[in-house]
C-alpha cells in the first residue's frame, strides 16, 4: 500500500541547504482586512500573522470568512480596506498572478487543472519560464525531485483525468512549488480526501514547513487542527475570535470559539432494532466504465437501526447507493424492501415503497440547484395531495409546505425565488433531509451525509439521523468519515473493491481496525 | 475576472441578485441603445434615421391596415415563439419549429383538401388545426425519440429535419403532381385551394381568429408551466436531469413529451397559416423563416410565454413595415439588420444583468495618491 509510505518529516538534504523548522521573520501579515459582498461583511477587520516554517490552521464554520480571507491573500479579491504585508513589505495583490510573483499561491477546493494535459504540461502551463518550445525532460526531472522531497509523487507523464482526487491535489501543490511559491494556502484540502490520503497530505505539509515554507491550512475539522498545525486562528461571522498556539489549544475550546457555544457531547444511544426492512442479496453492478464495481454484496438493515458502510471512496459505495435507489441497474442479485422485491422497480416505485435517499452529490442529484427552495422541498411530494390534484399543482400548497419544513428543519438563508444553490452546505443538506424525511420513509439511504459541512451542521444532521432511527426508520449510511461511522452505526460493514470485507459492531471496532480493512488488510478481520 | 486598461481596472463579478427596477429598465435601455446604433448605420448609409424610424412605426403599427397586417404576421410567430419557449425552458433545443410548421401546414392543407365540402365550418376547421398540431408533434417526435433513448443531439436532428420538411413541401408542389398541387395551373405550380367553408373566420379586416387562438395558447402554456405537474417536472428536468430521475421523474418520457408539445405548437402555427391566410399549401409563403424567428422571439421574451406576445407583435411590426420602407428608397433589408442589432443589444443587456462591472483606478495611481 503506497499510501502508507510516508515521507520523512524532517528534511536534512544538505544539497538544498534546508534549514528545518520555524525561523524568525514574518511570512505574511494581514492587517484589519475588511471585505464586504453586497453590504454584508465577509471579513471584518481581520488581523492575521503567518510565520515562516509554520503550519497555521484557519478554523471556522462554513461562511465564517475563511475562503474570503485566503482569497484576499491570494490576490483573487481586493479588500475594501486593510493592508497586506508579504515577507516584511507592504504589497498590493490585485490579481492571483501578482500574488504568485510575491510567492503566494493557493490550492482551491475545486482544482484548476486541464484534464487532458499531462501532469508536466499542467505545470508548464502559465509558468513564466514556459516559452513556445518546452523542454519536457528537465521539467519532468524537477517534478520528480520536488515529488520525492515532499512526498508528492505523481507520474509527470500521466494525464490528469487518469489521476485520483488525491493525486490531482498533489499536482496542484506541485504547480505552486514549481512556481517557487513559499506561502501556500490550502483551502479545505482534506474535504475531498480519504483518511489515508489526508495523513499523507499532512506529512507533505510538515515537510514543506520544515523547509521553511509557510502554510495556511483551512479546515473546519478540529482533529486535523490538533494533528498538524503549529498555530490556529478561529474566524466566526467574518471576525477573528481567537488565535493561539495549537499546543495550548484543546478541541473543546476551539469548538466553542468556532460556533460560539458549547457543543453537545455526542453520547451514543442505542435503539433496539426491529424487523429487517431492507435486504440486499448477492448484489452485483457495473460502474461507469463497464467494470464490476460491486460484487455479491449482502446487506440487511432492520427498523430502528443504522448500518454504516465504511470504505475509501471509489470502492463501490456510489454504485451501491445508486443500485438500491434505482438510479443504476444491477447485474445480479436481489433487493427487498419490506419483503417486496424492488430489484427491477423504477425509481418512482421505490420512492412509493418508502425509500428515501440522501445522495452524495447534493448539488446536482439531490436537488435542482437553479430552482427555488420551495420546489426542491416538493421534489417528491408534488405528486400527491395536497400539493397536487390530478394533473394540477397548487403553488400555494407548495409554498406553504416549504415554509413549514423550513421552520421544522431550521433551513436558513433563502428568500423567495432565489436559486437553492445559494444556500450554505449545511442548509442544503437540511433541505434534502427535510424533503426525504417528510415523506416518512421506511428505509433511508444516506451517502456522505455530513461531508464538507461545518461542526454545528454536522452535529445537527447526525442528530436528525439518530432521531429518525429512533422513530423506527432503517438507515443505510455510507460514509468515509470513520468517526461518523463509529459514532452513529449500530452495525458497521466495510466495503473494499466492491465487496463487503468486514462486519463489525461499533463497540468492537476501532479506527485502526477499520482503516486496515478499508485498505484491504483482510488479516485485520481476525 | 479583472482586466487592466492602462491605469484603469475593470472587474467583472457575478451578481447575486438584481433589483426589479434594473430588470425592468435593462431591456428598455438595450432597445434604445440598439435603435441608436441602427440610426448611426442608417445615417452612415445616407438615409434619414428619423424618417426611417417614424415610417417604420407608422407602417408597422399605426392605423387599422398596418396593425391588422402586423397582427396577421405575428400570429404564427407567437406560436413558433411558444414552441421555442417550452423546449428551451427544459434546456432542450428545438431548432426545428420551421420544419414542424411546414409539416403542420402540409397536414392541415391535405386534410382540408380531403374534407372538401363534406365537412366544413367549425368542425372541419378544428379537424384541420388538430391535424396540423399532430403532424408537428410527430415530426418533432422523429427527433425526440432518438434524443430520449439514444442521446442523439436534438440541435442537429431538429435542424436537419427542417430541410427534410422543406424538401417534402417543395416536392409536393413543384416536383410532382401530388394531391396538394393544383392540376389546372400549367404555368406556375400552385397548391390547390381548400373549400372556403374551411377558412378561419375573420373579425377585423383580414385579421382572422388564428390570432385569438395564438393568444389563448400563450395563456394556456403560461398556466400549464406554472400550475401543472407537467410544468413542475419540466422545470426540474431542465435544471438538473439527474435530480429529476432521482426524484422519480422519467426524464426520457419528459423529453419526448416536451419536444412533441413544442412541435405541436409550431404545427398549429402552420395549420393556422393555411386556414387563415394562404388557404392552400404555398411553399414560398411557408419558408420565410417564421420558425427561426420564433427562437429570437422566445429569447427576447426571456422564455416567458406571455412575454412572447408583445415581442412577436413588435418583431412582426418591423417585418410588416419592411416593404413600405422601400417606397422611401430605404432598402427593406434594413429591417432585418435592425432586428439583428436589437437582438444583440438585448442579449448583451442580459449579460449586464447577470454581471456587475466595476471600474476603478489602478493600484499605481492609488499608490501615488497615498504618498
Amino acid at each position: 500500500m503506497n499510501d502508507d509510505a510516508l515521507p520523512a518529516t524532517s528534511t536534512e538534504d544538505p544539497e538544498h541547504g534546508v534549514v528545518s523548522g520555524r525561523k524568525p521573520g514574518e511570512a505574511a501579515r494581514l492587517q484589519a482586512i475588511t471585505k464586504s459582498f453586497y453590504g454584508i461583511p465577509a471579513n471584518d477587520r481581520v488581523d492575521f500573522e503567518l510565520g515562516w516554517g509554520e503550519i497555521h490552521a484557519l478554523l471556522g464554520e462554513n461562511g465564517a470568512g475563511k475562503s474570503t480571507l485566503c482569497s484576499v491573500l491570494a490576490g483573487l479579491y481586493q479588500p475594501d480596506s486593510g493592508e497586506i504585508h508579504v515577507d516584511g513589505t507592504k504589497v498590493d495583490l490585485s490579481s492571483p498572478h501578482q500574488a504568485l510573483e510575491h510567492g503566494v499561491g493557493m490550492v482551491y477546493q475545486h482544482f484548476r487543472l486541464v484534464d487532458r494535459f499531462t501532469v508536466a504540461e499542467n505545470l508548464a502551463l502559465g509558468h513564466p519560464e514556459t516559452g513556445f518550445i518546452t523542454s519536457p525532460r528537465s521539467l519532468e526531472r524537477q517534478v520528480a525531485e520536488l515529488g520525492r522531497r515532499y512526498g508528492l509523487e505523481v507520474s509527470p507523464k500521466a494525464s490528469v483525468w487518469q489521476l485520483s482526487v488525491g493525486e490531482q491535489q498533489r499536482v496542484e501543490i506541485l504547480k505552486l512549488l514549481y512556481r517557487g511559491v513559499r506561502i501556500l494556502i490550502l483551502d479545505e484540502p482534506t474535504a475531498v480526501l480519504t483518511p489515508q490520503e489526508s495523513r499523507r497530505l499532512f506529512a507533505t505539509m510538515r515537510a514543506m514547513a520544515a523547509d521553511g515554507r509557510a502554510i495556511i491550512f483551512v479546515t473546519h475539522k478540529l482533529d486535523e487542527v490538533m494533528e498538524v498545525s503549529d498555530r490556529v486562528i478561529v474566524l466566526r461571522d467574518g471576525e477573528r475570535v481567537g488565535s493561539m498556539e495549537t499546543a495550548d489549544a484543546d478541541p473543546a475550546t476551539l469548538a466553542r470559539m468556532m460556533v460560539g457555544r458549547e457543543l453537545p457531547a455526542s453520547g451514543r444511544s442505542r435503539a433496539t432494532p426491529g424487523e429487517p426492512v431492507l435486504a440486499v442479496r448477492g448484489l452485483t453492478a457495473e460502474g461507469d466504465r463497464g467494470i464490476e464495481a460491486m460484487r455479491d454484496v449482502d446487506i440487511e438493515v432492520r427498523a430502528s437501526q443504522i448500518v454504516g458502510i465504511a470504505g475509501v471512496a471509489g470502492n463501490g459505495q456510489r454504485e451501491l447507493a445508486e443500485v438500491i435507489t434505482g438510479l443504476r441497474k444491477s447485474k445480479r442479485g436481489q433487493i427487498l424492501l419490506g419483503g417486496v422485491d424492488i430489484t427491477r422497480a423504477s425509481t418512482l416505485e421505490r420512492i412509493k415503497h418508502g425509500l428515501g435517499f440522501v445522495p452524495e452529490d447534493r448539488m446536482r442529484t439531490g436537488m435542482a440547484g437553479g430552482l427555488p427552495l420551495s420546489t426542491n422541498l416538493a421534489l417528491k411530494a408534488y405528486r400527491e395531495p395536497p400539493l397536487s390534484r390530478g394533473p394540477l399543482l397548487s403553488r400555494r400548497a407548495v409554498d406553504e409546505r416549504a415554509r413549514r419544513l423550513e421552520k421544522q428543519f431550521d433551513i436558513r438563508g433563502v428568500r423567495g425565488a432565489l436559486p437553492t444553490s445559494l444556500l450554505s452546505g449545511g442548509n442544503i443538506q437540511r433541505t434534502i433531509l427535510a424533503r426525504e424525511l417528510s415523506a416518512r420513509p421506511r428505509v433511508l439511504v444516506a451517502a456522505a451525509p455530513t461531508r464538507g459541512l461545518d461542526v454545528a451542521a454536522i452535529e445537527a444532521i447526525r442528530r436528525i439521523l439518530l432521531d429518525e432511527r429512533d422513530a423506527g426508520t432503517a438507515i443505510l449510511m455510507i460514509s468515509e468519515d470513520l468517526e461518523e461511522i463509529l459514532d452513529l452505526s449500530d452495525v458497521i460493514l466495510v466495503l473494499y473493491e466492491g465487496r463487503i470485507v468486514g462486519n463489525l459492531s461499533p463497540d468492537g471496532a476501532t479506527p485502526e481496525v477499520l482503516g486496515m480493512l478499508m485498505a484491504g488488510h483482510t488479516a485485520a478481520r481476525a | 475576472m479583472t482586466l487592466s486598461l492602462g491605469d484603469f481596472q475593470l472587474t467583472v463579478e457575478k451578481r447575486q441578485e438584481t433589483s426589479r427596477l434594473v430588470r425592468m429598465a435593462a431591456p428598455t435601455f438595450s432597445v434604445a441603445f440598439g435603435l441608436v446604433i441602427g440610426a448611426l448605420i442608417l445615417w452612415a448609409s445616407g438615409q434619414d434615421p428619423i424618417l426611417a424610424y417614424t415610417e417604420m412605426v407608422r407602417k408597422g403599427f399605426l392605423g387599422r391596415l398596418a396593425l391588422t397586417g402586423t397582427l396577421i404576421i405575428a400570429t404564427p410567430l407567437i406560436l413558433t415563439g411558444l414552441a421555442a419557449v417550452v423546449s428551451f425552458r427544459m434546456k432542450i433545443w428545438n431548432i426545428g419549429a420551421e420544419g414542424q410548421l411546414i409539416v403542420g401546414a402540409v397536414a392541415a392543407s391535405g386534410l382540408g383538401l380531403w374534407l372538401g365540402d363534406r365537412i366544413t365550418g367549425p368542425v372541419g376547421i378544428v379537424l384541420m388545426l388538430v391535424a396540423g398540431a399532430v403532424a408537428g408533434a410527430l415530426w418533432a417526435g422523429l427527433a425526440a425519440v432518438p434524443r430520449a433513448y439514444l442521446r442523439t443531439d436534438e440541435v442537429i436532428s431538429t435542424l436537419m429535419l427542417n430541410f427534410v420538411a422543406l424538401s417534402i413541401m417543395n416536392y409536393l408542389i413543384f416536383s410532382s403532381f401530388s394531391y396538394w398541387r393544383d392540376p389546372g395551373r400549367a404555368t406556375f405550380p400552385v397548391g390547390r385551394f381548400i373549400n372556403d367553408g374551411l377558412f378561419l373566420p375573420r373579425f377585423v379586416g383580414r385579421l382572422h381568429i388564428g390570432l385569438l387562438l395564438a393568444l389563448a395558447t400563450a395563456v394556456l402554456l403560461w398556466w400549464a408551466l406554472k400550475s401543472t405537474k407537467w410544468g413542475f417536472e419540466l422545470h426540474v428536468t431542465g435544471d438538473s436531469p439527474r435530480a429529476a430521475s432521482y426524484s422519480g421523474i422519467r426524464v426520457d418520457r419528459q423529453v419526448v413529451s416536451v419536444l412533441m408539445v413544442s412541435g405541436s405548437l409550431a404545427g398549429l402555427g402552420g395549420a393556422i397559416e393555411v386556414g387563415g391566410v394562404l388557404h392552400n399549401l404555398d411553399p414560398r409563403a411557408l419558408s420565410l423563416g417564421v420558425g427561426f424567428a420564433g427562437i429570437v422571439v422566445a429569447a427576447l421574451a426571456r422564455l416567458s410565454p406571455l412575454g412572447v406576445i408583445p415581442v412577436a407583435i413588435f418583431v412582426a411590426g418591423f417585418t410588416n413595415a419592411g416593404p413600405g420602407l422601400q417606397v422611401l428608397g430605404i432598402p427593406s433589408e434594413i429591417v432585418i439588420l435592425l432586428e439583428g442589432i436589437l437582438f444583440l443589444c438585448i442579449v448583451g443587456g442580459e449579460w449586464f444583468l447577470r454581471n456587475a462591472v466595476r471600474v476603478r483606478r489602478g493600484y499605481r495611481s492609488a499608490r501615488m495618491s497615498a504618498l
